[in-house]
């Protein structure tokens, strides 16, 4: 062991280090791949036609400890169900994804949309949904719990 | 042509010659730092960011020059020209080659820390003017550091000295003239290789480098002495900063890396002619190794540093100057 040769070892690693690619990611020319389940906003997910699968069961709505998803439904299960508006405040949401657990349609997701920042506070709240027909709450034979 | 001008035409390159080697140093600072931090540096404005210090002095020259109104007025305003002007004056001594050189001084390296040793008064001056506390304990860091540190500085360079006969850079460097052996250039880094590490780790403390940049000490100080400054007055002693970095490893390549002189490549006309293009490379291959250390180290306490300059580091100067003395005069006779 001789004194000050650590020095000599870390000067070993940082010229090392002037060798191997950067670390640095300039962010809006370069993006890393974010991981499969990251939570991001809440979005809808659609059918094969472009319907949403949502069926305004409203459990999301009482499900989220943040009480910021809003539906408003009008008909009902016998006629079937429309959906005026389904609002989400994305500024109060904490990603927390209970909603989408407690969907028991599949209809909801937290998607892979991370550049939420706004210069405008009204962006904050989306209307997901306006004016649609709820999907119909039964499900088609031999489809499985999603 | 009359001598004023040609002292005039003189002042305005070393001036031209600092400002640019500040914009390419901080530039290279920057970028080195960057990548020995597996970082990228300035990448924005220009070529793999290269006109990001030109932007930067365009800045620095448009800003607001501020004064706390309970600072020292006098103090506040003499103080960045009393950092800035010893590390000018420090180029009059630097010889680029045998024919290139601001002035003749016979006793150049004297000279250049002479003059640098203002720099300390400079910053103490700065940091009380200031009024802030922050800039009062960084004064007072960069005047205990670099007092320290001149003494082994000065020592370290008496072997060389001793060598050379001479304190004149040109001497200095022509006495590195040559090989031993057919092929170990005579360059007095052999030697004086022990003088040498005390004077790299000198030169270090002298010129406020981490791991000794106690009185700058950015998360503890915020830019210590310079603190209160802004627009060209801190600009000036940005400059001084890195003008001193630029001085420190131009003397050390005159009195240990043979200057302008390479291997095989000593008195004749392309040397002549190639001299100063030579002594540049050597001279910014020495800064980028100080921005190496700067790059690997962390800053150690002030303590620490002091405690490590006058028992170790003035005892150890010391002692080969007198070893060495002795060796000279043994080998000698």
């Amino acid at each position: 062991m001789i004194w000050g040769l650590g020095i000599f070892r870390a000067m070993a690693v940082t010229m090392r280090n002037m060798f191997r690619p950067t670390l640095t990611v300039q962010y809006p020319d370069e993006r890393l791949v974010i991981p499969e389940r990251a939570r991001w906003a809440l979005a809808h997910k659609y059918d094969e036609v472009g319907n949403p699968k949502c069926t305004a069961c409203m459990i999301c709505e009482r499900e989220c400890p943040d009480h910021i998803i809003h539906l408003t439904v009008s008909g009902d299960v016998a006629s079937g169900k429309h959906i005026d508006e389904y609002r989400y405040e994305l500024g109060s949401c904490m990603m927390c994804g209970l909603c989408v657990e407690a969907c028991p349609f599949d209809a909801i997701e937290m998607s892979h949309e991370y550049e939420l920042a706004t210069p405008d506070a009204g962006k904050l709240v989306r209307i997901l949904l306006s004016d649609v027909p709820a999907a119909s709450g039964k499900r088609a034979k031999g489809d499985g719990d999603a | 042509m009359s001598p004023l001008i040609v002292i005039v035409l003189r002042t305005l390159a070393g001036l031209g010659l600092l400002l640019l080697n500040g914009v390419v140093l901080i530039y290279m600072l920057r970028k080195v730092l960057g990548h020995l931090h597996l970082r990228l540096g300035p990448t924005r404005v220009g070529p793999w960011g290269m006109f990001q210090t030109s932007m930067d002095v365009v800045k620095l020259l448009t800003k607001e020059d501020f004064r706390p109104t309970q600072a020292d007025k006098w103090l506040f305003r003499i103080a960045p020209m009393l950092v800035f002007v010893p590390s000018f004056m420090a180029y009059l001594a630097i010889g680029f080659s045998p024919t290139w050189h601001f002035a003749n001084l016979d006793t150049g390296v004297l000279f250049v820390f002479a003059v640098l040793s203002f720099v300390p008064i400079g910053v103490m001056m700065a940091g009380w003017a200031s009024n802030s506390k922050w800039s009062l304990i960084g004064g007072m860091r960069a005047a205990g550091q670099q007092i320290a540190y001149e003494i082994p500085l000065l020592l370290s360079v008496l072997g060389v000295a001793m060598l050379a006969g001479s304190l004149d850079p040109k001497v200095i460097v022509e006495s590195q003239a040559g090989l031993w052996l057919g092929f170990v250039p005579k360059w007095y880094i052999l030697p004086q290789f022990l003088g040498f590490w005390i004077f790299a780790i000198s030169a270090q403390a002298e010129t406020n480098q981490t791991p000794f940049d106690m009185s700058e000490a950015e998360s503890e100080l915020v830019t210590g002495f310079a603190n209160e400054y802004s627009g060209m007055r801190f600009g000036f002693m940005f400059l001084a900063e890195f003008s001193n970095t630029f001085i420190a490893a131009a003397v050390g390549t005159t009195l240990f890396f043979g200057g302008w002189l390479l291997p095989g490549l000593e008195h004749n006309a392309v040397a002549l002619a190639l001299g100063p293009i030579i002594f540049m490379v050597k001279v910014y291959l020495g800064i980028f190794c100080m921005m190496w250390v700067r790059g690997t180290l962390p800053r150690i306490r002030i303590d620490q540093m002091l405690a490590f300059a006058w028992k170790v580091l003035i005892p150890l100067s010391l002692v080969w100057v007198v070893v060495f003395a002795i060796i000279l005069k043994v080998v000698g006779a």
